[in-house]
């Protein structure tokens, strides 16, 4: 009896939600008839968000850069942001094609007569956005709730992991080394401020700023994060580096194939990217 | 104001200005960067009174670096504008940087293996030489594929139009091979906008290994450049052996392209800008517009770094776009002022 109740108000809730009209976060109005079954996503974060919603076995096809679940990896790769394979996504006729805000691909696609719904993941606070959008545009609302709860869960308890250290380091880190650096209001940033780290860049620079090695050298920062290849010995043969605190004492911690994807990517597994700046600064429990 | 003074007085003074410049560039690039130090504090620590890393191993090189970048660009513009006789020539234009900067980054892919723009770095900070070496090549063959495509340097036109075919083919490659790592777009752009930011003394030395290999050949050929810019029948008839002086030239200005392309990336515009300037002051005489434009170039090249470590301190411009920004205008004025003549 229970059971024929729920299935009962989820066909009424589907029943009520759909045809469902939507802004997107480029402002435009999208409108889906039914929720979609066979979807193209576009970005990496969104498509781990889709499969942690359960819905991964809605999606036709990917982005290039696309790889978790494990699952998604076997599916068309229908490009980059750069260079995007509208045809390719076009043959799949798909009934949903999420999409970056950054880029037109929405415009071709949406002349192809598909439905686009462009989103915006940057911020710390887009990641629970985008779950909660996602689960309308799915109708899996309360999918969408729980996975809220328990993404916040995760992230609680590394913070509380960290807010037992008795350190607050100083940090610097470095996403390429040209050197480009994360401002504190950048997703990165917050990450390092939950892990209870203090960035060295000051917020006035942006989000993603190209840094002076020199100012790096004088905020002799005690621990450095680096997302790219062979960033250990790039660092350390830097001239003038060695005198930095972090180089000196060697704690610079480097993630690379995946784990920076946990860092670089706010969707649903932000809280292990979280955990390996609270080992990276207070150590592993 | 300086023109009624006497012509020798005249080089002499302007001479005397780049070496101040170049100074003054000196003084102000170790005075100022993304830190506030107190000038005590630095003259203390380039005394050796006083550790500081920031002055001896950040800056100093940095500067000395930038200076000799711009110097090689600034000599290698001058020469291959009188190469070719051709006021718009330079290794900007003339396709050589941009074989050099493929080079360089085809030497880093078949190196690494690593994912190229990230293997770039690591070549410019372990292995600059070789580096500088293989951009050599690739400077050499872009510049010979220019002049083949144009039949020649004769006609102005064709050789620019051929210049920039040669060049954007291939900065093309060069970015296709740099987006195979697209995760990373900002440290490709970072390439192609010319970047300073880590040219420690190892890059300093192979800097200035490169400058004292293809100097004094070029300064000594001015005499050459000076007689070539009354044709090539009239310089062959003054009995010199013209074809392999074109070729020692042509190969010691690529030199100077591929070592300030390895260590800096791509840095447009001081090639063309400096000798232009260099040559209204001192004249169609290469005896002088070559070691003028050395001492331009350095001072230009150092200032603009300056201003890009600066503007957004502790933030950094690319060096690139400060120096576009400068000599894009001066490129259309100077276009304006031929068309005005013609």
């Amino acid at each position: 009896m229970k059971r024929l109740l729920a299935a009962l108000s989820l066909l009424l809730a589907l029943a009520f939600a759909f045809p469902l009209t939507l802004q997107d976060d480029l402002g435009r109005t999208v409108t889906l008839k039914a929720p979609p079954k066979r979807i193209v996503t576009m970005l990496p974060s969104v498509t781990e968000t889709v499969c942690a919603l359960g819905a991964c076995d809605r999606i036709v096809a990917t982005d290039d850069y696309s790889d978790w679940p494990e699952s998604v990896k076997k599916l068309p790769k229908a490009g980059g942001l750069y260079n995007p394979n509208p045809e390719l996504i076009v043959s799949l006729k798909p009934d949903l094609v999420l999409v970056s805000k950054y880029g037109r691909l929405y415009e071709t696609l949406e002349r192809a007569g598909l439905t686009v719904y462009a989103v915006r993941t940057e911020t710390y606070e887009d990641i629970f956005r985008t779950v909660r959008t996602l689960g309308r545009l799915l109708g899996l609302e309360a999918q969408a709730e729980r996975l809220v709860a328990q993404i916040q869960k995760e992230v609680y308890q590394e913070e509380a992991r960290a807010a037992k250290a008795k350190s607050r380091p100083r940090v610097y880190y470095e996403i390429d080394p040209t050197p480009y650096t994360v401002g504190p209001e950048s997703f990165i940033g917050v990450l390092i401020q939950k892990a209870r780290g203090v960035n060295i860049v000051p917020k006035e620079l942006g989000l993603f700023p190209k840094i002076a090695p020199e100012f790096v050298v004088e905020k002799d920062p005690e621990v450095i994060v680096a997302t790219y290849p062979n960033a250990l010995e790039t660092i350390r043969k830097r001239p003038g580096w060695d005198r930095v605190r972090a180089v000196r004492a060697g704690r610079i911690c480097v993630y690379t194939g995946g784990e920076d994807s946990l860092l670089s990517r706010p969707g649903p597994r932000v809280a292990q990217g979280l955990r390996l700046l609270v080992d990276c600064f207070h150590g592993r429990p | 104001m300086t023109l009624s003074l006497p012509l020798a007085v005249r080089r002499g003074l302007v001479f005397a200005w780049l070496l101040f410049l170049l100074l003054g560039a000196l003084v102000l690039g170790l005075a100022f960067g993304a830190v506030a130090l107190p000038p005590e504090a630095v003259v203390r620590a380039l005394l050796g009174l006083e550790e500081n890393p920031i002055v001896t191993e950040l800056r100093l090189p940095r500067v000395l670096g930038g200076m000799l970048v711009g110097g090689a660009l600034a000599v290698s513009g001058a020469a291959f504008q009188g190469l070719f006789r051709n006021p718009l020539a330079d290794p900007y234009l003339m396709g050589s940087a941009s074989g050099a900067a493929f080079a360089v980054t085809l030497f880093a892919v078949l190196l690494g293996g690593l994912s190229p723009a990230f293997a770039q770095h690591a070549v410019f900070q372990h292995l600059p030489f070789s580096a500088t070496f293989f951009g050599f090549l690739g400077a050499l063959l872009a510049t010979l594929l220019t002049l083949v495509l144009a039949g020649g340097v004769a006609r102005t036109g064709e050789l620019v139009l051929a210049g920039v075919v040669v060049g954007s083919v291939l900065t093309g490659l060069t970015t296709y091979l740099m987006m195979q790592d697209a995760d990373r777009v900002r440290a490709v752009f970072a390439y192609t906008l010319g970047n300073l930011a880590f040219v420690g003394w190892a890059g300093v030395r192979a800097l200035a290994l490169a400058l004292l290999l293809a100097l004094p050949p070029l300064f000594l050929l001015g005499r050459v450049l000076n007689a070539l810019q009354l044709g090539e029948e009239t310089a062959k008839s003054l009995g010199l052996p013209l074809e392999g002086l074109k070729l020692l030239l042509l190969g010691a200005a690529s030199l100077l392209t591929a070592s300030a392309v390895a260590q800096a990336g791509i840095i447009g515009f001081v090639g063309l800008v400096v000798p232009h300037m260099l040559r209204r002051l001192l004249g169609e005489d290469y005896r002088l517009l070559l070691p003028a434009s050395a001492l331009g170039g350095g001072a230009l090249l150092a200032l603009a770094d300056l201003l890009a470590r600066t503007l957004a301190r502790p933030a950094e411009l690319p060096v690139g776009v400060v120096t576009t920004l400068l000599g894009g205008p001066f490129f259309l004025y100077l276009m304006w002022r031929r068309r005005g003549r013609a």
